[in-house]
């Protein structure tokens, strides 16, 4: 049952020349977890400005084509009331600190005390949303003293308390470190266990191969290719377009020329690459 | 690295537990009183038997005087000077210094302002040892005023110490790029947009980013907003509150009516 | 020209020891990554080799130059360091502007300041922005920007503090370039790194930091093959180094061409 359903979308920033997003369809589905990838330039984060209603209410400029979230029409809603429905996360955790409250736990609260939720559930939403991305350690903590993955975290579970239909990630992982992209990963594949519908934008396609339903390849605008992430990231397609792909991959394509390779389909992961290879 | 900027020290006193609009009552009839009461010696009283003693009961005195004698002391002293010297009042000439003029008039209107000033200033340290700045915008939200206003205060203090982390590094870097900054005056003057440039025009992408931020999280949703926090308005509050609106309104109808 | 480090000590006011005893020696032309986890110290360190930071104790030589006797605005003519962020260095009106404002500092005459300036910027492939303003750009060519304002510079030593984090791979494939340029023409280029795979096929050499120590500090292939150290100092192996070791290969391999040879074995 989709959940998020884009029909010939496309947009253009004010003051610009050309499209970012050229008649994009497609569809999401309840719980699935979807990755983008795609070249920068290919208009990854303006999908996901797309999906979380600030293109175009936030930044203005012309969209046509529908955008669906839950049966809700963007172009007839609101920013105020969209928001409520698709959440979203980017790259810089630091600019996800609102700077208007002292410990993590009002911070969590900021966006709920913005919409009027009475106090009781305030709290109740925050220590559950906590408690599941396993932040509660830090709630007297200043939001300033975290680490880049712990600040990432907060921003995720600022997002959840919210209780969107959709979760909207671009780039989460792009400025952590090994660690803290270790422990925003493993928030993020609670949550698509959790049953959340999850849309990320992502360049590290060793962990997006393991865990996403489906994979998206977005280039120069329109979507190129879509379907498993086997199929996806291992295509031809993608060739010398600046996909970021593993090198597992790379380097069983040109062992397949040399004749070591033997299978069919190549490998994503270290663990398809070593079965393969062996 | 500082994680806030602000004054405030947490302790459990009875001034902590006032409501933030109480006390802020309290530092504007202290200020109102000082400068409108036309005794003389009406500030210097204030200073000895309020806020001073205020200080002992809020907990705060350590800090407060520490404030008082680095900050407050030789700001007002520089102001007594300035006026003492540069605002000849009156005839009595008490003595001469190089080509100036000191009168009695003036030492005595000097010290006054400069006590006036102190009376203004010490008081509201006191209420900024005393009110943690959130629950003062909270508390202040709660009774209408504009949920960005209340925003761009403390956002403003938070991101200060930030700022100066930020311009460090841009200093860092741009030494690193042969950028003089030890060198004569002339040389560092031209260096400031350098320094300025990227701290303003990096500030810039961010503010965006964090404006998409916090409209994800409904900040200008025109819900009523509600709060985390619950600043308590007790019957003494209010009762505090009037009392010094009568005193102040006493205060300026006494003024009115001497004059 | 030569770096060496003796016995270097750092501890920050705040009272945290940064640096407990590094020495080593990068000879000239050589390319070294230093990796480790966040707090192991490769920003302090890095630091004290253009005079940023100055040694608690112990030593840094920079050539000839001890880096107590030198300011921070000297030592920018032996060492170009690229930080991390490039919206914390740009500000001019356009990228040619900001690509000559290290060279101008340095004192070149202004042929020569022309000429490093068209070069960079053709390395870079920034040649057709050249009139543009850097923040009209997007934050993949911003950080081309701030790469070339410093190989502009064109000092003997460049540090790369992160210079991939953030990047898609047609970017770091630029940098890439951009530093193997720099090795072809004999300049010592030091990176710090989080991505082991650009560090594993770019550097000769990675030294591994943990605790303010050198854990590890040797050729490439040897470093990179001791999976159990790296952990400790939380560096994962490059990709094809794991999938060599699962096959049980006897040498460490690093890149595909070493891959594909061991394979073919």
């Amino acid at each position: 049952m989709a959940i998020v359903t884009l029909d010939n979308v496309t947009y253009k920033y004010p003051l610009t020349d050309s499209p970012a997003l050229k008649e994009i369809s497609l569809q999401v589905n309840e719980g699935e977890f979807v990755a983008v990838i795609g070249p920068n330039g290919a208009g990854k984060s303006t999908l996901c400005y797309a999906l979380a209603g600030f293109v175009p209410h936030f930044f203005k400029g012309e969209l046509t084509g529908t955008v669906l979230v839950d049966g809700k029409d963007l172009l007839k809603s609101t920013l105020n009331e969209w928001v409520l429905h698709v959440g979203l996360a980017f790259q810089n955790p630091f600019n996800q600190i609102s700077g208007a409250k002292y410990t993590v736990f009002e911070e969590l609260a900021f966006g709920l005390e913005n919409i009027g939720i009475p106090r009781d559930e305030m709290i109740s939403r925050v220590e559950t949303a906590m408690k599941l991305t396993g932040i509660s350690d830090l709630a007297d903590r200043s939001p300033y003293s975290l680490s880049g993955g712990q600040q990432q975290r907060v921003a995720l579970t600022s997002i959840l308390v919210m209780q969107p239909k959709v979760l909207v990630l671009d780039e989460p992982t792009s400025q952590m470190d090994p660690i803290g992209t270790r422990e925003v990963f493993s928030v993020i594949r609670t949550l698509a266990e959790q049953g959340m519908t999850v849309i990320l934008v992502e360049h590290k396609v060793e962990w997006i191969a393991q865990f996403a339903d489906r994979v998206i390849a977005l280039h120069d605008g329109q979507i190129l290719l879509e379907g498993t992430p086997s199929e996806v990231l291992t295509s031809d397609l993608l060739q010398g377009k600046g996909f970021g792909i593993s090198r597992y991959t790379s380097t069983a394509r040109e062992a397949k020329k040399l004749g070591l390779w033997k299978k069919e389909t190549l490998p994503v992961t270290l663990d398809e690459a070593a079965e393969g290879f062996s | 690295m500082h994680e806030r900027l602000s004054f405030y020290t947490k302790r459990d006193s009875l001034l902590h537990r006032l409501n933030p609009l109480t006390k802020l009552t309290l530092v504007l009839g202290l200020l109102l009183i000082a400068f409108v009461t036309p005794w003389y010696w009406t500030p210097h009283v204030l200073l000895l038997i309020v806020i001073f003693p205020l200080s002992f009961i809020g907990k705060v005195n350590r800090e407060f005087f520490r404030a008082f004698l680095r900050l407050i002391i030789p700001a007002a002293t520089f102001l007594f000077l300035m006026q003492a010297f540069f605002q000849p009042i009156g005839q009595q000439v008490i003595f001469k210094i190089w080509f100036l003029d000191i009168t009695k008039e003036s030492l005595l209107f000097a010290f006054r302002n400069a006590m006036r000033i102190i009376v203004m200033v010490s008081s509201f340290t006191l209420f900024l040892l005393t009110t943690h700045p959130s629950e003062l915008m909270s508390d202040l939200t709660r009774r209408g005023l504009p949920g960005q206003f209340a925003y761009v205060i403390i956002s403003t203090l938070q991101i200060i110490p930030q700022m100066q982390a930020k311009a460090q590094t841009i200093i860092s870097a741009q030494r690193s790029r042969g950028l003089d900054t030890e060198s004569n005056f002339i040389k560092r003057a031209g260096s400031v947009f350098p320094l300025v440039g990227p701290l303003v025009f990096g500030s810039l992408v961010e503010v965006e980013e964090r404006a998409i931020a916090i409209e994800a999280r409904g900040f200008t949703s025109t819900h009523p907003k509600t709060s985390l926090r619950d600043i308590p308005d007790r019957n003494i509050d209010r009762i505090l509150r009037w009392l010094l609106i009568i005193l102040i309104i006493a205060c300026i109808a006494l003024r009115i009516w001497l004059s | 020209m030569k770096i060496q480090i003796s016995d270097l000590y750092f501890t920050y006011p705040t009272g945290v020891e940064a640096l407990r005893g590094i020495s080593f020696m990068i000879e000239s032309g050589e390319q070294v990554a230093i990796v480790g986890q966040n707090g192991a110290g490769k920003t302090t360190l890095v630091k004290h080799f253009n005079g940023l930071l100055q040694p608690t104790s112990g030593r840094v030589l920079i050539g000839d130059w001890n880096t107590k006797e030198h300011s921070v605005a000297k030592l920018a003519r032996r060492v170009g360091y690229v930080f991390q962020n490039p919206d914390e260095q740009l500000f001019s009106k356009n990228v040619g502007i900001e690509v000559a404002f290290g060279p101008k500092n340095l004192g070149f005459d202004s042929e020569r300041i022309q000429a490093l300036v068209k070069d960079t910027l053709a390395m870079t492939e920034l040649s057709d922005k050249t009139e543009m303003n850097p923040y009209d750009l997007s934050a993949t060519w911003r950080k081309m920007v701030a790469l070339a304002s410093i190989v502009a510079m064109d000092t003997d030593i460049v540090i790369f503090d992160e210079p991939t984090t953030g990047q898609d791979a047609v970017n770091v494939t630029r940098i890439a370039n951009v530093i193997r340029n720099l090795r072809e023409h004999g300049k010592t280029v030091i990176t710090i790194t989080h991505d082991i795979d650009f560090c594993a096929e770019n550097f000769e050499r990675v030294i591994a930091l943990s605790q303010g120590k050198v854990l590890l500090d040797g050729k490439a292939n040897e470093v990179l093959g001791q999976e159990d150290l790296l952990a400790t100092t939380y560096v994962d192996p490059p990709q094809l180094t794991r999938l060599g070791k699962r096959l049980g290969f006897k040498e460490t391999v690093r890149n595909q061409e070493e891959f594909l040879n061991a394979l073919k074995m």
